[in-house]
């Protein structure tokens, strides 16, 4: 289950999808998105609240795991911490974006 | 080298065969994930930043051509065409999918291996040295021992929830190519005043957050008393660890807090009350085991070669990979043969797909089809013709894997760090890259001589920083990284916890610095001095000042 909001200003629901791995956003329409622009960004509380009881529920029906809010910059619409940026970024090196980009494995 | 019996071909089907009814139930809610995650750890799958990563287990560092292949062919099915080399010689995965590992683990278990107790808190993977079996300076082959712990550790019911994990390095020679000292126990093997092999013993060895270079146990164990006796050294850990509070739950905290002869005093108690002919291996099983680790058969060569002396004399490219990246072995008219996983702009210990398939090609071709993982996040081939040598160097240099950098500063361990690991407090491969960069040119590489650089990503310490000549822990506030340094480390036999200098640096800052610390050791050395010599020599107080430029 998802660890109770205790976060600052706008707030981001971020999980693992849980038969893939892959990191996930929820969205307005309190679905799952690969990608952070697609991310419901809230601080109203009432939302909050939704937003929370969405990851409980789908964590509780096996689609995602590890479920957590993220504080989000007011301003630049970013993750707050600097560990998130990595989630939303993906890896700043990555031996594969390496094959792919040389064609060669 | 050792093969599966009926009884491990029969644990390791059974596990694959349970850790898939496991992923299913998970997949259909039958358990929750606070009742999956322990059974996915214990078979090797963590769940990280972006994704699973799976970690694979390769016995103390030793695998075949058949093997790597099947590495390799995992990577491109099941990942993104690359594998990563540990420092403790396992193979990582960083982007499997939850519903496609129990066929991973099925593949695996069709070559002999499996992902058993790469995480948890049990008995890891035995680690030992890479040059087992191949080179002169050792007692005998280590692996023999390791396999036998092997054996003993797995599965082992009364150890599978220990306080914390717990880490077993076995070596056999005077230099240390296993870090025996950072580890929970490490065991050397050695010959006593009257020619009988036995074991040294050390424990309470470790790196993370509160490091400690580990303590003799037992300066001489027989060697029919060893499983009982850490048997017993398992017992009193089991007891007496810290399982109230994480950070002091290893077993090197546990011997600081009791003292070691009170430990001492401990495990012997234990021991009396311990039946070791129910517990120690019959000689025969001994001998069974070690037949499996016998050497392959040598020609019968002359040590020079005229061949590999023309080769060495017309190829400066070759004959600086010579001196760096080959060892002597044992056999005369054959070398050990050190292939870097360090080029310039790949992640240390990054392999793909292709060039594990081109070592297991080469490896058939001339090292009898074995090859050896190292901690220095690098592969091995342990028995390969000094004829053979230019022939292979062609080869690796045609899949960039003839970097001549071993030892040197451009072999830098580098743990994953932030652009991987969920525990990261700041990434570890863009300094390493950097710092490989600005060290790029060959000639000043070898004219700096041994140097190693270790880069942990946080205070876990999986890069080793804590133990390298210049150890780099990287660290980050308010979104802005930078990184500590540590001076005089040392992982050999001479083992040592390095200095903190003192405040961190940024990245260009710690290039440049790095930078200033080589040219004052380079101007400063005496004749034959490494860079951890001159630092032993004078002290940190100058290396600090042209570190900080102050």
């Amino acid at each position: 289950m998802s660890a109770k909001h205790k976060g600052k200003g706008p707030q981001a629901l971020t999980a693992n999808h849980l038969r893939e791995g892959f990191v996930v956003w929820l969205t307005p329409d309190m679905g799952w998105s690969p990608h952070f622009k697609d991310a419901l960004l809230s601080e109203d509380e009432t939302v909050i609240d939704q937003m929370q009881a969405q990851g409980d529920k789908d964590d509780s029906d096996n689609l995602i795991t590890g479920v957590y809010f993220i504080d989000v910059d007011a301003e630049t619409k970013l993750p707050a911490r600097y560990r998130e940026r990595f989630r939303v970024g993906g890896p700043s090196y990555d031996t594969a974006a390496h094959i792919k980009k040389h064609g060669v494995r | 080298m050792y093969r599966y019996d009926e009884f491990d071909h029969d644990i390791v089907q059974s596990r694959v065969a349970q850790f898939r009814d496991q992923v299913q139930r998970r997949l259909e809610g039958a358990i929750t994930e606070d009742q999956f995650k322990p059974l996915r750890l214990q078979n090797g799958l963590y769940l990280q930043l972006h994704a699973y990563m799976l970690r694979v287990a390769i016995p103390y560092g030793t695998l075949n051509s058949k093997q790597i292949r099947q590495l390799a062919m995992i990577a491109d099915k099941y990942d993104r065409g690359y594998g990563h080399v540990t420092t403790r010689q396992n193979m990582q995965y960083n982007w499997p999918e939850l519903t496609d590992v129990p066929d991973i683990l099925q593949d695996l278990a069709d070559v002999e291996m499996h992902a058993f107790q790469t995480s948890g808190n049990c008995i890891r993977n035995v680690t030992s040295d890479p040059y087992a079996g191949a080179t002169s300076e050792e007692v005998e082959d280590p692996r023999p021992t390791a396999e036998l712990l092997r054996q003993w550790s797995t599965i082992h019911p009364e150890f599978a929830f220990l306080p914390r994990k717990f880490k077993i390095a076995v070596t056999a020679s005077k230099s240390d190519r296993a870090v025996i000292r950072a580890h929970d126990i490490g065991i050397e093997i050695v010959r006593n005043d009257a020619g009988e092999v036995g074991y040294h013993v050390l424990v309470g060895g470790g790196l993370g957050r509160t490091p400690i270079i580990g303590v003799t146990l037992r300066a001489f164990l027989p060697r029919v008393e060893l499983l009982p006796y850490l048997e017993a050294v398992m017992r009193v850990y089991n007891r007496y660890g810290r399982r109230d509070n994480k950070y002091k739950a290893r077993i090197k905290i546990l011997v600081q807090e009791t003292g070691i002869e009170d430990f001492k005093a401990q495990v012997d108690a234990e021991y009396e009350t311990l039946d070791p002919a129910e517990i120690a291996v019959s000689d025969s099983e001994v001998a069974r085991i070690a037949a499996y680790f016998a050497p392959p058969e040598f020609e019968a060569l002359s040590d020079e070669d005229a061949e590999f002396d023309a080769a060495y004399k017309a190829d400066a490219s070759f004959a600086n990979w010579v001196d760096t990246n080959i060892a002597t072995h044992k056999a005369p008219g054959y070398a050990i043969v050190n292939i870097s996983l360090k080029p310039l702009d790949r992640a240390p210990g990054d392999i793909t797909s292709d060039q594990m398939r081109a070592a297991g090609d080469l490896a058939d071709e001339f090292s009898f089809s074995e090859l050896r993982t190292t901690h220095q996040q690098n592969i091995v081939l342990p028995h390969v013709k000094k004829s053979d040598l230019p022939a292979l160097f062609k080869a690796l240099a045609a899949h960039k894997m003839a970097d001549a950098n071993i030892g040197l500063i451009g072999d830098i361990i580098c743990c994953p760090g932030m652009d991987f690991c969920a525990l990261a407090t700041a990434r570890s491969i863009p300094i390493s890259q950097a710092i490989s960069e600005r060290f790029s040119d060959p000639a000043r590489q070898r004219a700096i001589g041994e140097m190693q650089i270790k880069i942990s990503g946080c205070i876990n310490a999986c890069g080793h920083h804590h133990v390298g000549h210049i150890g780099i822990l990287g660290l980050e506030k308010a979104g802005v990284e930078f990184y500590q340094v540590k001076l005089g480390g040392d992982a050999s036999e001479t083992a040592a916890v390095g200095d903190v200098t003192g405040p961190g640096f940024s990245h260009d800052e710690l290039l440049d610095g790095i930078d200033r610390l080589v040219d004052f050791y380079m101007s400063t050395r005496e004749e034959g001095e490494r860079f951890i010599d001159s630092y032993r020599r004078l002290g940190m107080a100058p290396f600090k000042e042209v570190l900080y430029g102050t």
